[in-house]
């Protein structure tokens, strides 16, 4: 059996073993100055480790007790503001280090993100949908349910649907399901831009003292890396992901040397891969290894049983968001509504409902409240 | 063109590490020759972003320099056309110091790692 001998102890790779941990961690010594912070704590923070040595953890960290007198050691749920002025709920609580003879060596400040559990959280109260997703007809059901197994496997996922139809909304909802929804998200969109931009942009690139400069793989980490409309991308940074794919390993732009990745990469596009890779936007490979499993998001115009549901959704939503007292549309507004095919998809529902209810002043919206060009499209036929 | 009047929310002496927890603020006026005028303080009945933005309003303040601030009232504040310094951590003087020489920038850590600190 192991004996954790004096020897073996101070061997410890101890900043490797803070590295390892899945919640933020900071070593304070004894004046509350930061010694170093892990991996997950300069995620969480956006703050590196070199530019914190020696600052007041509270000036690091900021939770919501970090203007107290005495920290406190048991845990308590609070939150931060990140550099990137992002609330976020965590829970955090402080355990001294001790030598043998009880002196206190320094302290460690766990921070542990809680989004994830409030997200879930408000989820369970929210009738008839997944995240942002939502939907009451067989189609969205389907999808809904097939959302969780497709998030517990770790394969990448292409997701095909209009403009409109919630692609984003679920590679959220994938990353949130799945193991990996304590890591970040992170989205690219792969619209046209130049290919050395892209690749600076997905893989990071080498800085000019030397250091990597990190790009969306880097800040994922072992999250998911979301990347929008990659039939866009120029070819060559498909080559680099499908080697990425085969051997989990990137090259930043500029070096020469690889590095280990480890996110789960979701990618979505209007049209399949099969049909990309039929047009030359997608490189043949790379459309077999992302097709492993997709979801096809059906246009709002193939589920109209869902019109209804999103009409009264989003209007519960804006109503409460805009602070009036609106509970439904005329009977004239509601067929109208109903009747049209919503080119634009849940999207342009949406922005039709917060549109109809920021000007409504009634109870009920009148089709003098719907957009101008609906109106237009929709008086002709409807009188 | 008159002087600029800086605010900056205050935990001790030092910039408040949180712009919504700060019940303290100093405003400091700035000529344009970077001469550092009269200061007052603020002293408010609750801490609060809310409070923080009517006091940073109602005193036709220029400049925040302050901690970490939430994107909403950053953008609300840049909006209503107060410049924010975000993410400045160090003591209240020294960061009113640099600004005055306009070599203040956002994101910057002005404790020398060594000096005895608030805490």
């Amino acid at each position: 059996m192991l004996t954790l001998t004096p020897e073996l102890l101070a061997s410890i790779d101890f900043p490797a073993m803070l590295d390892g941990l899945p919640i933020g961690v900071a070593v304070v010594d004894r004046e509350g100055r930061v010694v170093t912070v892990n991996t997950a704590l300069e995620r969480l923070t956006g703050f590196s480790r070199n530019e914190v040595r020696g600052v007041p953890s509270r000036h690091v960290v900021r939770s919501g007790l970090c203007q107290r007198k005495t920290p406190s050691d048991t845990a308590q749920d609070t939150d931060i503001v990140n550099r990137h002025r992002r609330k976020i709920p965590v829970r955090v609580s402080a355990l001294p280090v001790k030598a043998r003879e009880g002196k206190t060596l320094f302290r460690l400040e766990l921070v542990e993100d809680l989004s994830a559990l409030r997200e879930m959280e408000r989820r369970l109260e929210e009738p008839g949908g997944v995240g942002k997703l939502v939907g009451k007809g067989p189609a969205m059901e389907r999808i809904l349910r097939l959302l969780p197994s497709m998030a517990q496997a770790d394969a990448s996922v292409f997701i095909i649907g209009e403009t409109g139809t919630g692609k984003d909304a679920v590679a959220e909802a994938i990353h949130k399901l799945s193991p990996r929804s304590r890591e970040p998200f992170i989205r690219v969109n792969c619209g046209p831009m130049p290919p050395q931009v892209i690749e600076a942009e997905l893989f990071g690139r080498v800085g000019p003292s030397g250091e990597i400069i990190p790009g969306a793989f880097q800040r994922a980490g072992a999250g998911t890396l979301y990347l929008s409309d990659i039939g866009e991308m120029p070819e060559a940074q498909q080559l680099q992901l499908v080697n990425y794919l085969d051997e989990g390993a990137i090259r930043p732009a500029g070096s020469t040397v690889g590095m280990r990745a480890q996110a789960r990469l979701t990618a979505s596009s209007p049209v399949g891969p099969e049909e990309l890779a039929r047009n030359g936007k997608l490189r043949q490979d790379l459309a077999f290894r992302m097709g492993a499993f997709r979801l096809d998001l059906p246009p709002l115009r193939e589920r109209s049983e869902d019109i209804e549901f999103l009409l009264a959704h989003f209007l519960e939503t804006f109503a409460a968001k805009f602070k009036k007292q609106v509970r439904g549309f005329t009977p004239k507004a509601r067929r109208l509504l109903l009747n049209h095919d919503y080119p634009g998809n849940v999207r342009e529902l949406r922005n039709i409902v917060e549109f109809a209810v920021m000007v409504c002043t009634k109870q009920t919206i009148p089709p003098a409240c719907l957009p101008g060009h609906l109106l237009a499209q929709l008086g002709q036929g409807l009188r | 063109m008159r002087n600029k009047r800086v605010l900056i929310p205050l935990f001790k002496n030092e910039v408040a590490p949180r712009f919504d927890l700060a019940s303290e603020a100093m405003i400091t006026e700035v000529g344009e020759d970077g001469v550092v005028g009269r200061t007052e303080d603020f002293l408010l009945p609750h801490a609060g972003a809310e409070g923080l933005c009517d006091l940073i309003l109602r005193k036709d303040v220029d400049v925040v320099v302050c901690g970490g601030i939430e994107e909403e009232y950053y953008h609300y504040l840049r909006w209503r056309r107060v410049e924010v310094l975000d993410n400045v951590a160090g003591l209240a003087r020294d960061a009113m110091t640099r600004l005055a020489l306009g070599q203040l920038k956002g994101g910057e850590i002005l404790f020398t790692r060594e000096d005895p600190h608030a805490g």
